[in-house]
């Protein structure tokens, strides 16, 4: 016969060869387990990108001791558009942003709301949600978004992605590793236009940390490229996750709002689209105020995208921010009166 | 079929498995190579199988046609045949459009105006590989340096070798084609070497190449314009393409020594090379020798005094460049290295054909990496333009508050591949770190398969050289 290839080891060379790494990886993932069921690591912290660093940021503050008795909270509009710093300004009183993503559910943001009033003790008077109507439309929030905020608030390691690469790194102890230790030790850098303005995961806290948890999206907004309709409707989901968000949220007054497209991107119908959205969410959110002279579109120049105003756009809404909550505590008989008695949940 | 994929690694488990049953066989192995070789490079697209089909066929045949041809004349056509088509079916689908672009351009700037057709022709994945270590077939056996081979299957596999099939090493036929037709033996050593050259390509790969990515990605980002963000993100690409392209080969090697089968080192520590001369003998060895062996010495080497020997070098280097990609940054690439390697000629130290003393010795090497480096700006801009705002750049010494992050992250994911390469050169052997004891190559290996886990993509990134 006409041989092929001859095996000159047996199965004690292969194992020879194949068994120690595998034996150290396996030390590897006993110690890594156990040091940090023995509290040895530090407590998982997995700012990891530029989602998973707003995230951990956002709930990180949400439980830090703040001076601000108003908090901003809703999707990347309200991170993006909202300025804490002109907002503060405005309202001559220190605001806090702690808005994150569209990804993340009604019911995620109260849950932060929460960990802001526990830690904050009575000092959580005012609320203003915000969201863009882009968020309104969004059949499914992602569960992996939303768990990373709670998860994080719960002291657990976040559970990673699908994947056989991470599910192995997952029972090597790997996750724990990079959640706890590296996540603290190695900035990971920012992709496309974030990594030019903010650089790296850390330069991003820094950044949300400096301006009130405020953030800029550095983009430049072209017609051309936005993809998308304008057609806005409510997601039947939002019933439920705004009901929810209600019963859930701590004792303040609520403030809604939506925030703007850019002009050229709406048909001439979309200030009457977003009267309609906002009286339908408010029925389910039955907030204290609403804010309906925020503008429901601006010039293209102050857009970085369409879901996102740029720094200038920021500014400029920021401002006109300030003064609808101003509107809106003198409408409900709050004006000056800081002190006037936060509404209760129901 | 990406190597770092979850699809490779059940894939080549599978293949284990057939192999070691056709251990018999050696015309049912050479027939497994190549159905797993076709199924390999047909995942990525079916439809080019043809292509690598064809380039074959016409080299098989043309081998078989040069063996009993005695007549020069007649010799030399089967030959032109096999370069026509090679060169044709590369030219075709990598450089048509660049060619015709560059015409409608350089018309342009005649006052011309013209709009000719541009084809929306998808680049195969390797053919620039396995179309040079196809025709090297047919040039070899032309040279007679190397018999026609009978079997079409052998040839077949040798030109569709999976491990090496798109990204080399480009191999030549004298080294690859006579093991598939012998037995191949398979002992423990090569088992362990192969698996640490597959851990260590890997970890080149996962690990170094696909953290340092983001990091070039930013520095050369059209909105930087710092020269110490440009310097760092150069560095950067330079372990980036260093990891990436000798981590497939290392791949490569690895997965043949575990079948029993020996290809070519590709790259032999060429960051440590202390002059022009010295890194081109170590980066890409099996294109750089290809195209001293048949495109080099075919122009008349260095046999026809001091000024066509350096005019061959530049025409070398050039076309060297563009085998690398159709655009003018490859082609100034190759301009760049062709230059450095005709003026450093001159002085036969310099040009790194005596060592050199002690503290010369770094100094060489420092010029040596500072030029090189550039030419990694060189080929990593897209385009002139690109150069020319990277290079105008370079002297504007900003500093973004990033830059330690940046420098942090550079040398986290380098200093492995410094630290171990150091270890290989003072060993002078590739391989040291597979021959370590017990309990130390345990910890290392273990240490890089963990480090591989954790980086490793559910969505894997390609390889760069797939696109040349």
């Amino acid at each position: 016969m006409d041989r092929s290839h001859t095996y000159e080891l047996g199965g004690r060379d292969l194992a020879a060869v194949l068994t120690p790494p595998l034996g150290v990886l396996a030390i590897a993932a006993l110690l890594i387990h156990g040091a940090a069921a023995l509290g040895w690591l530090p407590p998982p912290r997995p700012a990891l990108d530029m989602d998973r660093t707003v995230l951990v940021h956002q709930a990180e503050a949400a439980r830090t001791p703040q001076l601000a008795r108003t908090v901003v909270i809703g999707d990347s509009s309200g991170l993006m558009d909202v300025s804490a710093v002109v907002v503060s300004a405005g309202l001559e009183e220190p605001v806090r942003n702690l808005s994150t993503l569209s990804y993340v559910d009604l019911p995620t943001h109260a849950r932060l709301l929460r960990e802001y009033a526990v830690t904050n003790s009575g000092g959580l008077r005012e609320v203003v949600l915000l969201l863009h109507p882009e968020t309104l439309r969004l059949r499914d929030p992602s569960s992996y978004h939303s768990r990373q905020v709670v998860d994080f608030l719960e002291g657990r390691d976040a559970a990673p992605g699908p994947g056989v690469g991470t599910r192995l790194s997952l029972w090597l102890g790997g996750e724990r590793l990079r959640g706890r230790c590296l996540s603290r030790w190695l900035p990971v850098p920012l992709a496309g236009e974030y990594g030019r303005f903010y650089g790296f995961t850390t330069d991003l806290e820094r950044y949300l940390e400096a301006h009130g948890g405020s953030a800029v999206d550095p983009h430049t907004f072209d017609r051309q490229k936005a993809q998308g309709t304008a057609e806005y409707r409510l997601a039947r989901r939002f019933e439920l996750e705004s009901r929810t968000f209600r019963d859930r949220m701590p004792s303040a007054r609520l403030y809604v709002g939506l925030t703007p497209a850019p002009e050229s991107f709406v048909g001439a119908d979309h200030a009457t689209a977003v009267d309609r959205l906002r009286t339908q969410w408010s029925a389910w959110l039955e907030p204290d105020g609403l804010l309906t002279n925020l503008p429901v579109t601006m010039p293209d120049r102050w857009f970085a995208s369409v879901t996102h105003l740029n720094s200038a756009g920021s500014v400029e809404f920021s401002g006109r921010l300030a003064a609808e909550v101003k509107r809106a505590r003198s409408l409900s008989g709050t004006a000056g009166a800081p002190e006037g008695g936060p509404r209760s949940p129901r | 079929m990406l190597f770092n994929s979850d699809v490779f690694l059940r894939f080549f488990a599978a293949f284990l498995l057939l192999y070691y049953l056709v251990r018999g066989h050696r015309a049912w192995r050479n027939v497994l190579i190549v159905g797993a070789s076709y199924l390999f490079y047909g995942w990525w697209d079916y439809r080019f199988l043809s292509l690598l089909f064809l380039s074959s066929v016409v080299d098989y045949s043309v081998g078989r046609k040069l063996a009993v041809t005695e007549d020069p004349a007649r010799r030399k056509l089967w030959l032109g045949l096999s370069l026509v088509v090679s060169l044709g079916l590369l030219g075709f689908f990598k450089y048509c459009n660049f060619f015709v672009e560059s015409f409608a351009a350089v018309l342009a700037q005649l006052g011309l105006s013209a709009s000719p057709p541009v084809l929306n022709v998808v680049l195969p994945v390797g053919i620039s590989f396995y179309t040079f270590q196809s025709m090297s077939y047919a040039i070899d056996v032309y040279r007679r340096r190397l018999p026609a081979t009978r079997s079409f299957v052998e040839f077949l596999a040798f030109v569709s070798f999976f491990p090496q099939l798109v990204a080399g090493p480009i191999e030549r036929a004298s080294n690859l084609l006579p093991q598939f037709q012998r037995p191949r033996v398979i002992t423990s050593a090569m088992v362990g070497e192969g698996v640490w050259l597959m851990l260590w390509g890997m970890f080149k790969k996962v690990v170094l190449a696909d953290n340092l990515a983001p990091l070039v990605e930013q520095a050369y980002h059209p909105g930087v314009h710092s020269g110490p963000v440009i310097v760092l993100g150069t560095i950067a690409f330079a372990f980036q393409i260093y990891g990436d392209f000798s981590g497939y080969s290392d791949i490569a090697r690895g997965l043949a020594k575990i079948l029993g089968f020996e290809l070519m080192v590709n790259f032999n520590l060429p960051y440590g090379a202390s002059s022009l001369r010295e890194f081109w003998h170590r980066w890409h060895v099996s294109l750089s020798t290809w195209l001293r062996d048949y495109l080099y010495v075919s122009l008349g080497g260095n046999r026809r005094g001091a000024v066509r020997t350096r005019l061959n070098l530049l025409v070398t280097m050039v076309l060297g460049g563009l085998w690398h990609g159709a655009a003018w940054n490859f082609v100034l690439w190759g301009l760049w290295h062709g230059a450095g390697l005709a003026v450093t000629r001159r002085d036969r130290r310099v040009a790194g054909t005596a060592p050199l003393p002690g503290w010369r010795r770094g100094i060489a090497w420092g010029l040596t990496a500072a030029f090189v480096l550039y030419g990694w700006l060189l080929f990593r801009a897209g385009s002139f333009s690109e150069v020319v705002r990277l290079t105008t750049s370079l002297g504007r010494l900003e500093w973004p508050v990033w830059i330690g992050s940046y420098a942090l992250n550079l040398v986290v994911f380098s200093l492995p591949l410094v630290l171990v390469q150091i270890w290989q050169a003072r060993a002078g052997d590739l391989l040291a770190p597979a021959r370590l004891p017990l309990v130390p190559r345990a910890l290392l290996q273990g240490a890089l398969l963990g480090a591989v886990i954790l980086y490793w993509e559910k969505q894997a990134s390609p390889f760069i050289y797939f696109q040349f």
